[in-house]
C-alpha cells in the first residue's frame, strides 16, 4: 500500500443470506438440510477505493443502499465475500455509543470500560480520563452510577471517550444527533479539530450539510455501487436530484388519494400571519393533515424555476426563485388570496406572506388558470425548505391549504449558520 | 500470530470485562462480593454434614475434604464450559456494533472464572489448614503449574464451543448433559486408584483426569504430582488451544451477520 494511503477498498462484494425459515438447532440441521432455502441478497457489489491520510470522505445514499454496509465492513465488524480492505493504524468508531456501559458502576469506572473496548491501555486511559471527564460535562457526577444518569449525560459522557480515543482513522454513523444543539457544536468542532491533527475520517450521514462541512469528497452509493464520487456538494446535488424524481414519482400516486379526502371547514392561520401554526399542530396529537380547505379551488401543479426558467429544486443562496402555481376553480372564490410559507427543517418559518399582507388589490378567482411569484435574491442559508402554498378567502377561510407542499434544497459554499445570509462585509483596516 | 498481538493490545478489555462480571455477579445482594466466598464455604458445608454423618465413606478420611478439593478446580471448568459456549451470543449487541478481536469474549470469560477459583482457592487454604491436613511448601510449588494446565485446556475448549453455538445453538444445551458425564467419568467423587483395571487406559485419556488428580495430589495427598502425566496433559492442552484459536477465527468472520 502507498505511504499516504489510510484506507485502501478494492473491489469489494458483500451479500447476505435471507433465510425464509432459518433453523440453528441439530433436528432443523439435519432433517431440514435441504429445505434450508436461503436467498442470496447482493448489498455491495464491486467498490473499490481509496482514503488519503488525513482526509475526510463521506458516504451518502438513501436508506438500503449499502452504505452502513460498507461502513461495518470498514471497521471490520462484517468482512467482504470477495475483494481486500486495508486500513493502516488504529480504527475508532462512533457507531455503538456506550458499548459495554455497566449500570451499577459509576460513570469513571465505565470510562474504563468503555476505552477498553477500543483497544485503549490502562496507561492511555489513565492520560485521557481528565480530558474526557471534561468534554461530557458531568464532572459533579462522574462517581456517581451510570443508571443515574439523565439519557443526555449517558450520550455525552459515551460521545466523550469515543471521540478521545485518538484513532489514525475514525468511523462515523449518523452520530452528530447526540445531545442539545450546543453539545453538537462542540462535537462538530472536536471532529474538525481531530481531522487537523490528521485522522482519517469517513463519515455515514443523512445529513448532507455536515458531510459537506467536513469533507474533502463524497461518495455517493446507490444499490451497492458508487454512482459518483468527488466534490461533496456536487455530488450531494446529484444525488438529491436523483432523490427528488425518485421521490416525484411516488407523490404522483399520492396526489390521487388526497383528491379523494372529504372536504373539511376549519379555522386556519392565513399563511406568513403570526407563526403559531406549530402550537396549532400540537393541539391535535395524531399526524397534522398536509391539505385541507373548502376545495372551491385546488392547486394542481406546482412549478418551481430558476430565473432562466429551468425547473429545479436546488438553489444556492442568493438565487432568484420563480414558482408557478396552476389551479383548477370548481366554485369562484371571491375575494382570495394566494400565500406562500417557508420554513426550513426544524419547521422554523423563515418566510411567509400572502397577497393580502401584501396590500394587492383584491381579486375573485373565476375559472382555472396560473398565477406566479418571483422570490428574488433568496437569501436564506444552505439546507433544506419546506414550503406551503395555499388559495384563502377573505380574512383567512382555507380553500386549499398545501402542507409542505414542496421541498427545495439551497446550498452555499459558506457555512454560516442562522435563517437567513444578512448581507455583510468586514472591516478589519483598524485591527 | 498478528491476532495474538492484537489480544495483548486489547489486554486492558479483556481486565475490564473480567472485573465487570466479577462485580456485576452479585450486585444489588445485599453479601455482594462476600458470596464468592460465602458459596464455595457453604457448599463445603453441605458436603461435611452429607458425608461424615449421612454416607460414611469409611475408607477415605476426611472424604469432603478430598471431594472439594476437586470440585471447585471442576466448577471452574464447567462453568468455562457453559458459560463460555454463550459468552458470544450473549454479546450480542457488542458484536455487531463494534470491532475488537472476538476472540476477547471468550477469553474475558475463562478469565473470570479462573479468577473466581481463585478466590475460592483461598477459602480450600484455610479449610485445609483447620481441618489439620496442613501443607506441604513442595508440592504447593506444582500448584500454578497445574493450575496454567487447566487454564489453557478449558480455554481452548471454550474456544471452539463459543464459536460453534453461534452457527449450531443446541450445543448450549448438549453440553449441559456432556459436562454432566464428563464429571462423572472424571475422577472427582472417587479416586484414580477405584477406576476398575481394564478401564484405567480410557480414562487416562481425559485432561481432566490428570488434571484433578493432581490438583488432589497436591492439596489433599500433599505429595508430589505426577509430573510427565502432567506435562502431556499440558501438552495435549496447548495442541487444543491452538486448535480452538484456528476454529474460532475461521468462524468469527460471519459472527456479525448470524447472531
Amino acid at each position: 500500500m502507498e505511504k499516504d494511503i489510510a484506507i485502501k477498498v478494492t473491489d469489494v462484494y458483500k451479500s447476505f443470506r435471507i433465510y425464509s425459515d432459518r433453523g440453528y438447532s441439530l433436528k432443523e440441521t439435519i432433517l431440514f438440510s435441504k429445505r434450508r432455502k436461503y436467498e442470496t441478497h447482493e448489498v455491495i457489489k464491486g467498490i473499490s477505493f481509496d482514503v488519503k491520510k488525513g482526509e475526510a470522505i463521506g458516504l451518502v445514499g438513501h436508506n438500503g443502499c449499502g452504505k452502513s454496509t460498507m461502513l461495518k465492513m470498514l471497521t471490520r465488524i462484517m468482512y467482504p465475500d470477495k475483494g481486500s480492505i486495508e486500513i493502516k493504524g488504529r480504527v475508532s468508531s462512533l457507531i455503538e455509543l456506550g458499548a459495554g456501559f455497566h449500570p451499577d458502576m459509576s460513570g469513571r469506572e465505565n470510562i474504563y470500560t468503555n476505552a477498553a473496548i477500543f483497544g485503549l491501555s490502562k496507561k492511555e486511559i489513565d492520560e485521557r480520563i481528565q480530558s474526557i471527564i471534561d468534554f461530557s460535562e458531568i464532572e459533579e457526577f462522574i462517581d456517581n452510577p451510570v443508571r443515574t444518569y439523565s439519557s443526555g449525560m449517558y450520550m455525552r459522557l459515551a460521545f466523550a471517550v469515543a471521540i478521545n480515543v485518538d484513532a489514525d482513522v475514525l468511523m462515523i454513523d449518523e452520530i452528530l444527533a447526540v445531545g442539545d444543539v450546543a453539545f453538537q457544536n462542540k462535537c462538530f468542532n472536536r471532529l474538525k479539530e481531530i481531522k487537523a491533527n490528521g485522522t482519517t475520517i469517513v463519515i455515514v450521514s443523512h445529513s448532507l450539510t455536515q458531510i459537506e462541512q467536513i469533507c474533502e469528497r463524497s461518495f455517493w452509493i446507490n444499490d451497492g455501487v458508487i454512482c459518483a464520487e468527488g466534490d461533496p456538494k456536487t455530488v450531494h446535488m446529484t444525488y438529491l436530484d436523483y432523490m427528488i424524481q425518485k421521490q416525484k414519482a411516488s407523490e404522483n400516486a399520492e396526489v390521487q388519494v388526497i383528491k379523494e379526502e372529504p372536504k373539511q371547514q376549519s379555522e386556519e392561520q392565513p399563511v406568513g400571519g403570526q407563526p403559531e401554526a406549530s402550537s396549532e399542530s400540537e393541539a391535535v396529537p395524531e399526524e397534522p393533515k398536509k391539505r385541507w380547505g373548502s376545495k372551491d379551488a385546488e392547486i394542481t401543479a406546482i412549478s418551481i424555476r430558476t430565473a432562466d426558467g429551468k425547473e429545479s429544486r436546488i438553489f444556492s443562496t442568493n438565487d432568484d426563485i420563480e414558482i408557478e402555481l396552476s389551479y383548477e376553480v370548481k366554485n369562484p372564490v371571491y375575494d382570495a388570496v394566494f400565500g406562500i410559507g417557508i420554513f426550513n427543517r426544524d419547521g422554523v418559518c423563515c418566510y411567509g406572506t400572502n397577497t393580502r399582507i401584501d396590500r394587492l388589490p383584491e381579486f375573485s378567482l373565476e375559472k382555472s388558470g396560473s398565477m406566479v411569484i418571483k422570490l428574488t435574491n433568496v437569501s436564506l442559508i444552505s439546507g433544506e425548505y419546506l414550503l406551503d402554498f395555499a388559495i384563502q378567502q377573505g380574512q383567512g377561510i382555507p380553500i386549499d391549504y398545501y402542507r409542505e407542499a414542496a421541498m427545495i434544497t439551497v446550498t452555499s459554499n459558506i457555512d454560516d449558520i442562522g435563517v437567513t445570509r444578512i448581507a455583510h462585509e468586514w472591516d478589519l483596516g483598524k485591527c | 500470530m498478528h491476532t495474538i498481538k492484537e489480544i495483548y493490545e486489547y489486554r486492558q478489555m479483556i481486565a475490564s470485562l473480567v472485573r465487570k462480571d466479577l462485580r456485576g455477579r452479585y450486585k444489588g445482594s445485599v453479601l455482594g462480593f462476600l458470596w464468592t466466598f460465602v458459596n464455595p464455604l457453604l457448599q463445603l458445608l453441605v458436603y461435611s454434614i452429607v458425608f461424615s454423618s449421612i454416607m460414611r465413606m469409611a475408607n477415605v478420611d476426611k472424604y469432603y475434604l478430598f471431594l472439594f478439593v476437586a470440585l471447585i478446580p471442576w466448577i471452574f471448568f464447567s462453568s468455562s464450559l457453559t458459560g463460555g459456549a454463550t459468552s458470544i451470543l450473549a454479546n450480542t449487541n457488542m458484536i455487531t456494533k463494534i470491532y475488537f478481536p472476538r476472540e476477547v469474549l471468550p477469553i474475558s470469560y475463562v478469565t473470570s472464572c479462573f479468577v473466581n477459583m481463585l478466590y475460592s482457592f483461598i477459602v480450600v487454604f484455610i479449610v485445609v489448614i483447620i481441618s489439620g491436613i496442613g501443607v506441604n511448601p513442595l508440592s504447593l510449588l506444582f500448584l500454578p503449574l497445574v493450575m496454567l494446565v487447566e487454564y489453557i485446556f478449558a480455554l481452548g475448549i471454550a474456544l471452539i464451543v463459543s464459536a460453534v453455538n453461534v452457527y449450531f445453538r443446541d450445543l448450549e444445551h448438549i453440553l449441559g448433559i456432556i459436562t454432566m458425564a464428563w464429571m462423572y467419568f472424571t475422577p472427582i467423587i472417587y479416586g484414580i486408584d477405584a477406576i476398575p483395571e481394564q478401564w484405567a487406559f480410557y480414562f487416562r485419556l481425559n485432561p481432566m483426569c490428570h488434571i484433578i488428580t493432581a490438583y488432589r495430589d497436591i492439596l489433599y495427598f500433599k505429595s508430589i504430582p505426577d509430573v510427565p502425566a502432567l506435562l502431556a496433559t499440558g501438552g495435549v492442552s496447548a495442541v487444543i488451544l491452538i486448535v480452538g484459536f484456528a476454529v474460532f477465527s475461521k468462524l468469527k468472520r460471519r459472527f456479525a451477520e448470524t447472531v
